[in-house]
C-alpha cells in the first residue's frame, strides 16, 4: 500500500471515468433489443446493491485493501489463495479491456498495424502512470473529466441537430415482456460495467475521508449509469434495432452519421479520443489494483518494482487470450460472466461479508465483560 | 544522472518510428479518390464496376483557359464480388483506391432486379465507406454511362447528382435523398420496403462522357432524376413516376415545397399553389382487429399563378381554392397508395407503424404482410392553407376584355 491519499471528489471522478470507460463503446444489452436501456438501468440498480456489500466490508476494515482483509476473514491460507485469485482476476480484466481497445483501433483505422504495436503504445503510458502511483492517476482523471464531458455534450448536441434521433425506434417498449430484459440484466449488464466496482475494494482505503466513501462511489456510479443509459437510448433511437444489433461498435456508427452544415461529418475521431481516455482509466484501475494486491500479498516494500512485470504480462496476455475478435466477444458474453464474473463480483464478497458479520458479532460479545 | 539520460534517449529512438504510424501511412499523392461507383451486370463475371476518380488538379475553379483537362477519370473492372472488382482495378490505376469520399453508388436496373443484395454487405461492413452515400438505380442506361457522364454546372458530376437529389427533394418532391443506411434499414425491416431514386441519361448517351458535350449550350446528354424504384423482398419490382412518386414522398413526410394545380371556372390547371411547408402525420387505428391508416397532411403555401378570372382578395374564394387543392392532393396521395398496393410492396412503412402501435396484432400480420398491405384501408385528410398571393391582387385576366 502506498502512503497516498485521495480526496472524495477525485474518487468520484475515478469511478465515473472507470464505469463509462468501455461500456459506452461496445454494444451492451443488445439482446434486449430496443429495451436495452431498461436493462442498463436495472444493471445500475443491481450494481448499487452490490456496492453496498463492498462498502460494508470496507467499514469492517477501513484501512486494509481487499487482499489483506480477506486473510483476516477467511483464514491465512484460504485468504491468501483468494487474494491471489483476485489478483489474477484483475489482470485478466485489464487484459480484456486492452484487447477491446486494440481491436477497435485495428478494425476501424489502423488496419495494417499489428495489434501488439497498438497495445504496447498504450501499455507504455499506463505502466509509467502506475509506476508513479495512484495520486498521479486520479489527478490525470481530474484533468480529463472536463474533456470527456465536453466531448459527450458536443457529441450529443451534434446528434440532435443532425436530426438523427427517431424516438419511435424505441417503441414498442417491452415488446417481448420483461423476460429478455431480465435475462440480459442477469447475464450482462449487472456485471459489466457495474459489477466491476469490486476492484474499488482495493482502492477505498486510500480515501482520506471515510464518511464520504458512500457518496463518492455511489454518486459516481449513478452518474455513469445515467450516462450509459442515455447513450444506449440514443444509439437505438438513431440506428434502429437492426443496425444496433449488427454493429460491433454502435456509438461509432451513430457518430459516423453526424452530418451538419456540409462540413461537419465523419467525426469518428471524437469517438477515438473518448476511447483513448476511457480505456486508459479502466486498464489503469484494474492494473493498479493487481499491483497493489501483489504488493500487499507478497509483502513488497513498494509497488514500483511490480509495475513493469505485471504490465508486460497484461500486454502479452492481451494478444494471446483470443485468436480473433469473435472468440474474444464469445468469451466475454458466454464464458466469463458465468464462471468468472459472478463468483468474483457477487458470490465471494457476499460470503465474505456473512463471515465477517459473524466474526464481528463474536468480537463485540467477547469485548463486553 | 547519465544513466537516466541514456535510457531516455534509447526510449525516444525506439518510440519515434512507432509514433509516425508507418504501417497505415497513406500519402495524399498515392491515393485515388473514388467519388462515385457504378455497378452493372458483368459479361463474364458477376459485376462490372466503374470507378469515377477525381483529378484534383483540374477541379480548381476560375481557370477557363488553363485547367482545361477533364475533372474526372473513369476506370472499369469486373469481379464476382465488390472486393474482388476493387482489387482487380488496381491493375489499371496507379494509385490506391480511397473510398472515404464516395458520395454516390449507381446500380443498373438489371442488378437492382437481381443481385443488389450481394453488393450491400461490402458497403455496410467496410469502415472506409460513408454511411451517407447516395444510392441510385439507373433506368435504361448502364451505370457505367451515368458514372462517366460530365456536367456543365458542376465540375464534379457526382456533385451534380447528389446536389440535384437534394434540391429536387426540396423544390418538387418527386425524389428524396436515400442513402445506403436507409436502404438497408428498409430491406431488413419486415414492415417496410425500400425505394431508390431512378436516374436516366437523356439525349445522346454515347456523347455523355466526352467533353464536347460541354461545348454546346444545350448539352447533348443530360443526367436527370426520374421516378422511384420500388423494391420487394430485395428485388426491383416496378417504378413509380411523376405525381404518384410525389405522393409517396409526401406520405414519407419528405416533401417540403412543391406546386399543385387546380381547375377553375372550367379551365384546367388554372390556378397554381406553391407549397412552402408541409407536414405529414401517419397514425394507425385498430378497429375490429384490423388496422386502418390515417394520413393527415397540413400544408401552407401561396398562389404562384392564376391564369383565369378569379378574385383573390376575397377570403371565401381563397377558401374555395383551398378545398380544391386539398381534394387534388388527396386524390394524388390515394393514387400513390393504390400504385404501391398494386405492387404489394409497403414502401411507406405502415407495417412498422402497426408494429409500434400494437405488437400482438403485428405478429399475426407479419407473415403475409404483402397481401394484408394490398387490402389495407387508408384514409387521407388534407388541410391546406393559402396564405398569400404574391404582389398582385387580382390576376390581369380580370382586366382583359373590359
Amino acid at each position: 500500500m502506498e502512503k497516498a491519499k485521495i480526496k472524495a471528489s477525485q474518487m468520484f471522478i475515478l469511478v465515473v471515468l472507470f464505469e463509462m470507460g468501455s461500456a459506452i463503446l461496445v454494444g451492451l444489452g443488445v439482446s434486449a433489443k430496443q429495451d436495452a436501456w431498461i436493462s442498463m438501468l436495472l444493471g445500475l440498480a443491481g450494481g448499487l446493491l452490490f456496492f453496498l456489500v463492498y462498502y460494508q466490508l470496507y467499514k469492517y476494515y477501513p484501512t486494509l485493501p481487499f487482499t489483506s482483509y480477506v486473510q483476516r476473514i477467511a483464514g491465512k491460507w484460504m485468504g491468501r489463495l483468494l487474494g491471489l485469485l483476485y489478483i489474477i482476476y484483475f489482470i485478466y480484466l485489464s487484459t480484456r479491456v486492452l484487447r477491446d481497445f486494440g481491436e477497435l483501433l485495428t478494425t476501424t483505422i489502423y488496419f495494417n498495424t499489428p495489434l501488439i504495436v497498438i497495445n504496447s503504445l498504450m501499455m507504455v503510458i499506463i505502466i509509467y502512470a502506475i509506476h508513479k502511483g495512484i495520486e498521479v492517476i486520479v489527478r490525470v482523471g481530474e484533468l480529463f473529466f472536463g474533456v470527456i464531458y465536453l466531448l459527450a455534450i458536443v457529441g450529443f448536441l451534434l446528434i440532435i441537430f443532425s436530426g438523427l434521433i427517431h424516438p419511435e425506434f424505441l417503441l414498442p417498449v417491452l415488446e417481448q415482456g420483461w423476460r429478455p430484459v431480465f435475462i440480459t440484466f442477469i447475464r450482462e449488464t449487472i456485471i459489466f460495467p457495474f459489477g466491476e466496482m469490486v476492484v474499488f475494494t482495493m482502492l477505498l482505503p486510500y480515501l482520506n475521508d471515510h464518511k464520504k466513501v458512500k457518496f463518492a462511489c455511489m454518486g459516481g456510479m449513478i452518474l455513469a449509469g445515467i450516462n450509459v443509459t442515455i447513450t444506449c437510448a440514443i444509439n437505438v433511437a438513431t440506428l434502429g434495432v437492426d443496425l444496433f444489433e449488427r454493429s460491433n461498435f454502435p456509438l461509432l456508427t451513430t457518430i459516423g452519421k453526424i452530418q451538419l452544415a456540409n462540413f461537419i461529418e465523419r467525426l469518428d475521431v471524437l469517438f477515438m479520443l473518448y476511447l483513448m481516455i476511457g480505456c486508459f482509466f479502466k486498464i489503469s484501475v484494474f492494473f493498479y489494483a493487481a499491483v497493489v494486491g501483489a504488493t500487499d500479498l507478497f509483502q513488497f516494500k513498494n509497488h514500483q518494482k511490480l509495475s513493469f512485470p505485471i504490465g508486460l504480462i497484461i500486454l502479452l496476455a492481451s494478444i494471446t487470450i483470443a485468436s480473433n475478435y469473435a472468440e474474444h466477444i464469445q468469451e466475454g458474453l458466454k464464458v466469463v460472466p458465468v464462471y468468472v464474473q459472478w463468483p468474483f463480483q457477487i458470490i465471494i464478497p457476499t460470503l465474505l461479508l456473512i463471515i465477517a458479520f459473524f466474526r464481528n458479532r463474536k468480537k463485540k460479545t467477547t469485548s463486553t465483560p | 544522472m547519465m544513466k537516466k539520460i541514456f535510457v531516455i534517449a534509447i526510449l525516444f529512438l525506439l518510440l519515434m518510428p512507432m509514433l509516425s504510424a508507418c504501417w497505415n501511412q497513406k500519402e495524399l499523392t498515392d491515393l485515388a479518390f473514388v467519388m462515385a461507383l457504378g455497378v452493372d451486370k458483368g459479361e463474364h463475371k458477376k459485376f462490372d464496376v466503374t470507378f469515377q476518380i477525381v483529378i484534383p488538379g483540374n477541379v480548381s475553379s476560375g481557370q477557363n483557359g488553363e485547367g482545361q483537362g477533364l475533372p474526372i477519370a473513369v476506370y472499369t473492372s469486373s469481379g464476382d464480388t465488390l472486393t474482388e472488382a476493387a482489387r482487380k482495378a488496381t491493375k489499371k490505376i496507379s494509385r490506391r483506391l480511397y473510398y472515404a469520399h464516395t458520395n454516390l453508388i449507381a446500380v443498373s436496373e438489371d442488378i437492382a432486379k437481381d443481385g443488389i443484395l450481394d453488393l450491400m454487405d461490402a458497403l455496410d461492413r467496410d469502415p472506409e465507406f460513408r454511411t451517407t452515400t447516395e444510392l441510385v438505380v439507373t433506368r435504361n442506361t448502364p451505370a457505367e454511362v451515368l458514372v462517366s457522364a460530365l456536367a456543365n454546372l458542376d465540375k464534379l458530376p457526382v456533385n451534380k447528382i447528389t446536389k440535384e437529389i437534394k434540391s429536387t427533394e426540396m423544390m418538387l418532391g418527386e425524389n428524396m435523398s436515400i442513402n445506403i443506411d436507409e436502404f438497408l434499414a428498409g430491406l431488413v425491416s419486415n414492415g417496410k420496403e425500400p425505394i431508390l431514386n431512378g436516374f436516366i441519361v437523356k439525349g445522346d448517351v454515347e456523347k455523355a462522357s466526352e467533353s464536347e458535350d460541354l461545348q454546346h449550350t444545350k448539352a447533348v446528354a443530360i443526367l436527370a432524376a426520374d421516378g422511384l424504384a420500388v423494391f420487394k423482398k430485395g428485388r426491383l419490382t416496378g417504378w413509380i413516376d411523376h405525381e404518384k412518386a410525389r405522393g409517396v414522398i409526401w406520405i414519407l413526410d419528405k416533401v417540403k415545397s412543391t406546386s399543385v394545380n387546380v381547375d377553375w371556372n372550367g379551365r384546367k390547371d388554372a390556378i397554381t399553389m406553391a407549397l412552402l411547408r408541409s407536414k405529414t402525420k401517419v397514425s394507425v387505428e385498430i378497429k375490429n382487429g384490423k388496422p386502418i391508416i390515417h394520413i393527415v397532411i397540413k400544408d401552407e403555401g401561396w398562389i404562384s399563378e392564376a391564369n383565369t378570372v378569379v378574385d383573390l382578395m376575397s377570403p371565401s374564394e381563397i377558401e374555395k381554392i383551398d378545398r380544391l387543392v386539398e381534394e387534388e392532393i388527396k386524390q394524388q396521395i390515394l393514387a400513390s397508395v393504390k400504385a404501391a398496393q398494386k405492387m404489394k410492396s409497403d414502401i411507406f412503412g405502415f407495417g412498422e407503424r402497426i408494429h409500434r402501435k400494437d405488437p400482438k396484432l403485428w405478429k399475426k400480420l407479419k407473415r403475409n404482410w404483402h397481401d394484408h398491405f394490398a387490402d389495407l384501408e387508408v384514409n387521407v385528410k388534407v388541410d391546406s392553407y393559402i396564405r398569400r398571393e404574391g404582389i398582385r391582387t387580382k390576376p390581369f385576366w380580370s382586366d382583359l376584355n373590359k
